[in-house]
């Protein structure tokens, strides 16, 4: 009969050769690495050498689901790339909603490990069993619209709407195909694998897209305890008013908190608050703005996808966001109020598939080289002050296609500013560029978001834990404490694979187990999976380690651990809050992971690899 | 039971997400599984909409070429509007493709209903 929720099988394409094959799961991993993340992570430290070239034949990409993916519980349908960064040199898992994860579980796979390169472009085609490497020569080129249109129809044998509204599609843009080194993997109209870079993995591989579609099912070990466990969700989520707030919000709700805060992320980071936001502070006025329809992935009652057009009919396609984020990277950023100019950097960067994050960092960063005079105007063709929109956005097309200025861009913002001599103007943690919050906050404990960033092993990202805005207090030993403990559970959050923004906070802590319990008919104590999350924590660690990267790299830019922002906010002291990182962690001074600490989370094997 | 008139299902395709928890409540009523493949109500998933459709009977009437109609002031092809469990459709059949699928209203407590987080999905009548 075998456990509930998982499929209990990987496939393997082996791109070089040609080659696709089935395995089974072993129990262990199910059991012990459960699936997304975590036994992505396991996959890719059991098989491959971190030291490998990221674009290289060697590196290997996996697509992982989790138990829960595909099964209805909510907010868990999600799935994860579990890579080397072709961004970071380290280790890579963006997380991805949509339908993929899903349709990738009823065609009967928990994972895809995609290896080699295909000596022509070529897309992958997975229905059910029927797996085929199918040539991509006409696809090369294409936007991300017009791929995943291509893709659907050619895996539906039938004539009718319905047969190609079935299919998953993951696909790459340009930017990709050109190895943009913060190239994204979108899927299923505008959702992504954003950050480290994975589009460029792709590319490398000559591996355009992947479509899938299956007919099979995913057993539930407790049916009717599920079914009363989702109504009895969803109607919780309503009577809190989650549910209403998610959906009509999604992540705008946001703004306003940054600037009451002076966590937002301004001018490439100079300052925490920015004035042209000042009316979008109330969400409603971003909806009012644009025409928005609410979109869930699968299986998710809240609706935070917010589907949008602008009333210009240079730009007639529809695109996913502006959420949060690309709201502060592309507009407070830079210097960019006008809400049309954001979108349409939202939508470039999905159809030429980049990562809106590491993205706007890099332009933003190029914004203060220029105008402190260390890039001129004839190297980037454009006066590229904050506020230059259009600049922007020429610019985001030339990147994509490698084109003049857009080739340095390419690269990323670090390389741009090293090139000019300037990297410390570069805001983000191994070369990935910081997220929209600000890590100094006016208030006591918000300097922790710092703390994430630099010890994130994905380089700078808001989702590996959990902030906190609740701490008034300059003892910020609980705050390390805290960061720790979240990095630990969002492990599992990521391994389910549920979904971060509905499961980050301390309210739905507890669900992760029972969810897993009604699907899979195996108990896992709160103890258990933290310490499984521990041990996926340290696993990263010792792929980053072998991989090069070093506690030197897990440093901030000089400007967070020296100047405050002009309206105030924190100075970030690094080092005394890496140190009691380090002793939480058990790691040395050196952030490398006593002996007992390996021994303690049965990966003492790793010992010999990390020198 | 259709026949009595009694039981509908109310759809408003304004308020569908498309998170298809509709399809998984269907089949896991249905089959004690989750296979969205085999639910009797199934969610198109379109650019500018999301289409909740439930399949009844087949009845030969359909002299539709596929031709495209307004739906909403959104162009939609005719099948994909259709209820039908219609012999040139894929969607509502087992996984034999032959055997139509039909609702049933889960025997008078319509899951899909329940599970609809949306409020797309109402029940007029029926009790
Ligand atoms: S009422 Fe029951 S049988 Fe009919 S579509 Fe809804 S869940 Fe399926
Ligand atoms: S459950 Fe409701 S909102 Fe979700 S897809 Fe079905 S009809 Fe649409």
């Amino acid at each position: 009969m075998g456990l509930c929720g998982w499929k209990g099988k990987i496939l393997r394409v082996d791109l070089t050769r040609g080659k696709i094959g089935e395995e089974d799961l072993s129990d262990d991993l199910m059991l012990n690495y459960i699936g997304g993340r975590i036994a992505g992570n396991k996959i890719l430290l059991d098989e491959m050498d971190p030291m490998v070239d990221p674009l290289g034949p060697d590196n290997k990409l996996i697509f992982a689901t989790g138990p829960l993916t595909g099964t209805g519980v909510p907010a868990g349908g999600r799935f994860i790339a579990v890579s080397k960064s072709p961004l970071t040199g380290g280790i890579a898992n963006p997380c991805c909603g949509g339908y993929f994860g899903a349709n990738l579980k009823y065609a009967g796979y928990d994972f895809l490990i995609i290896e080699g390169k295909s000596p022509e472009p070529a897309y992958l085609s997975i229905v059910n069993d029927q797996v085929t490497i199918k040539p991509a020569e006409h696809l090369w080129g294409k936007w991300a619209t017009e791929t995943e249109n291509a893709i659907r129809a050619e895996l539906s044998d039938s004539k009718d709407a319905w047969g190609r509204n079935t299919p998953s599609v993951l696909l790459i843009g340009p930017a990709g195909e050109n190895l943009v080194s913060f190239a994204s993997i979108m899927s299923d109209g505008g959702r992504a694998l954003g950050r480290s870079g994975l589009g460029a993995v792709m590319g490398s591989k000559n591996l355009k897209a992947i479509g899938v579609k299956g007919t099979g099912e995913v057993r539930i070990a407790d049916v009717k305890g599920f079914q009363k466990a989702i109504i009895d969700f969803i109607g919780e989520a309503r009577e809190t008013g989650q549910l209403e707030n998610r959906s009509k919000w999604g992540t705008w709700d946001l703004i306003g908190r940054a600037q009451k805060t002076g966590t937002l992320c301004s001018l490439n980071f100079k300052e925490g608050d920015f004035d042209g936001f000042k009316p979008y502070e109330d969400p409603a006025t971003i909806r009012d703005k644009i025409r928005v329809r609410d979109e869930a992935c699968f299986g998710c009652p809240f609706r935070c996808g917010k589907r949008s057009t602008i009333f210009d009919p240079a730009y007639p396609g529809t695109a996913k966001g502006p959420e949060h984020e690309t709201l502060g990277l592309f507009g407070s950023n830079c210097g960019v109020a006008d809400l049309d100019e954001i979108w349409k950097a939202n939508y470039l960067c999905n159809e030429l598939g980049m990562d809106t994050i590491t993205g706007g960092a890099t332009i933003s960063c190029a914004m203060e080289l220029y105008e402190l005079g260390y890039l001129t105007g004839k190297t980037i063709g454009y006066p590229l002050n904050f506020g230059n929109g259009t600049a922007i956005l020429e610019l985001l097309k030339k990147t994509a296609f490698r084109k003049d200025f857009g080739d340095q861009l390419a690269d990323g913002g670090y390389a741009v500013a090293e090139r000019a001599g300037h990297p410390e103007l570069f805001m983000g943690v191994k070369k990935q560029g910081f997220p929209a919050w600000h890590p100094q906050g006016r208030f006591p404990g918000l300097e922790v978001i710092g703390l994430q960033y630099a010890t994130s092993p994905v380089g700078a990202s808001h989702t590996k834990s959990v902030m906190t805005f609740h701490s008034q207090s300059d003892d910020l030993t609980p705050l390390v404490a805290w960061t720790k403990h979240y990095q630990d559970y969002v492990s599992i959050v990521d391994a389910g694979v549920l979904c971060w923004i509905i499961y980050h906070g301390p309210m739905w802590e507890d669900k992760a187990s029972s969810w897993l319990e009604l699907v899979t008919g195996v108990s896992y104590s709160q103890d258990k999976l933290m310490m499984i999350g521990e041990k996926n924590w340290n696993m990263e660690r010792l792929f980053n380690l072998a991989a090069g990267l070093s506690s030197e790299d897990d440093g901030l830019p000089q400007r967070m651990l020296t100047e405050a922002p002009p309206r105030g906010g924190r100075v970030v002291d690094l080092p005394p809050l890496l140190e009691e990182y380090h002793r939480i962690r058990g790691w040395d001074n050196k952030g490398v992971p006593k002996p007992e600490k390996l021994e303690e989370l049965g990966l003492s094997e790793w010992k010999v690899k990390v020198q | 039971m259709e026949g009595k008139g009694a039981m509908k299902i109310n759809i408003d395709h304004t308020k569908c997400s498309g998170c298809k928890l509709c399809e998984v409540a269907c089949s896991l009523n249905h089959t004690g599984a989750v296979n969205v493949q085999r639910s009797r109500i199934r969610v198109f998933i379109g650019e500018e909409f999301c289409l909740p459709v439930i399949a009844r009977n087949y009845k030969a009437v359909c002299d539709s070429k596929g031709d495209m109609v307004m739906y909403n002031g959104h162009e939609v092809d005719e099948c994909v509007v259709c209820r039908a469990s219609c012999p040139v459709k894929s969607v509502f059949k087992e996984l034999d493709g032959k055997t139509p699928l039909k609702c049933d209203f889960c025997r008078g407590d319509p899951q899909c209903v329940r599970w609809c987080p949306t409020g797309a999905l109402t029940l007029v009548g029926g009790r």
